[in-house]
């Protein structure tokens, strides 16, 4: 299991480009790999930026108004989902050797993020691990994501002092105004800020991951061979291959995920479109082409949604019945 | 292709009629002559949560044991899947891709992930456990989990 008695190396790189603030800690995931050395790395985005995760396809944002913006795009190698990023937030990772983090994912991820968790709490938040994200209450307050990098685990995450619901609605690219309503009505309901200071926030983590593992924290630096990493992935990541990655097409129904749990889901035949947000499967809006009135499937399951529909909107297209059959599935 | 032969080990399906890698879970089943399947056994695909996504290498690429013949997440977790033979990727399951609650739901059957076309088939399949050995691998790390919470009891 983890290592005992160890250091843990801390890196705090300041403020970075918008590039490595990225860059910078894939760098030293394959440095971590080589060396075996447990790091805890911070870095904070100079300026604003896109960042979708490795399995994400460039087809989920709008990329006219990313590039009207001035927002780059940047493709990660941990997972998740496409995200608005900008300096109101400071990411921290915490990389490991593979073999020191257990093979079960769920394990692995509860174990590196329970310390995160107790700097949040530290710093005066009410955080808690909830459906395997840090929460306060039933908000999001931390967009976390993990993969593995050669014989490295990297677990990444974020103090959010500021979220701009509406730019990280407008970076999606969802095909009418309904949509994108809903969509940052349930972020505003869902993510959450906690504007802890950036400082205490840094100390409590070291402590938090330090006591957890019982590692000696020490201030470090990138090696050489991470810096040549650093510019070897400079390179890459702003590369259209690498952007775009070989990602399938998610074809027109839109399933956007506000937290675990949480989603708003939009399918479409013809002129009919059914929109339905869900909180634990349960049906909490929906909009559907020519009905005004869809109280019936408030407060329903998912899966009852095409039977609803059925035994209490009468003449309704058979579309509608596909429609929501498709968003349940 | 014939149908697996099935047990079950303290509440989890075996293909016995596989070769299988205990430290990824991965199984390996002799298809052609020159050809084997590769998948995740269902306690891999159980442990590692719903998947959301896999995206396998070209057809072609060379792997060697260990390295990565695709990439899977589950829980915003992203790793690779290691091959466990050397081998060229010759076919990869597009149903899987399309639907990775595949290889939860069938894990042995529909759920395979790839095909290798084997550099060593024999040697290879030397150091994967089999029969008795995969049985009692299977067992102890289903009741390993269960100590440690990841299963229920």
């Amino acid at each position: 299991m983890l290592a005992s008695s160890r250091s843990l190396r801390v890196i705090d790189s300041g403020a970075a480009s918008a590039l490595q603030s990225q860059t910078i800690w894939h760098a030293l995931a394959y440095g971590v790999s080589e060396t075996g050395q447990a790091t805890l790395s911070f870095v904070q985005p100079a300026a604003p930026y896109v960042c979708l995760g490795y399995h994400r396809a460039l087809e989920e944002l709008d990329l006219g108004f990313c590039a009207a913006a001035g927002l780059p795009v940047f493709r990660r190698m941990v997972g998740g989902g496409p995200v608005y990023l900008d300096d109101d937030q400071l990411f921290f990772q915490i990389i490991l050797p593979v073999r020191e983090v257990p093979m079960v994912r769920a394990v692995a991820l509860e174990r590196l993020l329970l310390p995160a968790v107790q700097a949040f709490r530290e710093c005066g938040v009410d955080a808690s691990l909830r459906d395997g994200e840090i929460c306060v209450g039933d908000r999001k307050i931390c967009g976390h994501g993990a993969g593995q990098i050669a014989d490295a685990v990297v677990v990444c995450g974020n103090l959010i002092g500021g979220f701009d619901h509406e730019c990280a609605t407008r970076i999606l690219r969802l095909p009418d105004l309904a949509i994108r309503t809903e969509v940052e009505r349930m972020m505003r309901r869902y993510v959450l800020a906690t504007p802890a200071p950036m400082a205490d926030f840094k100390a409590a983590l070291i402590s938090a991951y330090a006591a957890a593992f019982e590692w000696t924290p020490e201030p470090g630096e990138m090696s050489t061979v991470e810096r040549a990493e650093l510019v070897r992935l400079d390179r890459e990541f702003v590369t259209s291959e690498w952007v775009t990655g070989q990602i399938p097409s998610r074809g027109p129904t839109i399933r956007i995920k506000i937290r675990e749990g949480v989603r708003v889901a939009r399918a479409q035949r013809g002129d009919t479109t059914l929109l339905v947000s869900s909180v634990a499967g349960t049906v909490v809006h929906a909009e559907l082409t020519g009905v005004h009135d869809l109280t019936p499937v408030l407060g329903r399951r998912l899966g009852d949604v095409a039977s609803t529909l059925r035994d209490n909107i009468p003449g309704l297209a058979f579309e509608a019945f596909e429609l929501a059959m498709e968003l349940a599935a | 292709m014939s149908s697996p032969s099935l047990e079950q080990v303290a509440g989890y399906p075996l293909a016995l009629d596989r070769h299988f890698a205990p430290t990824t879970h991965a199984w390996v089943q002799v298809v052609g002559p020159n050809r084997v399947r590769v998948g995740i056994d269902a306690l891999g695909a159980e442990t590692n949560g719903t998947l959301a996504q896999l995206v396998f290498l070209p057809i072609g690429t060379r792997v060697d044991v260990g390295q990565s013949v695709g990439t899977v997440e589950a829980a915003k977790f992203v790793g690779p899947l290691a091959s466990p033979i050397r081998g060229v990727v010759c076919a990869v399951n597009a149903a899987v891709a399309e639907d990775a609650g595949l290889v939860e739901r069938d894990p042995y059957g529909e759920g395979w992930l790839v095909e290798l076309e084997p550099d060593d088939l024999e040697a290879d399949l030397g150091e994967l456990l089999t029969g008795d050995d995969a049985r009692e691998w299977f067992a102890r790390r289903i009741a390993e989990y269960r100590a440690e919470g990841v299963l229920a009891q």
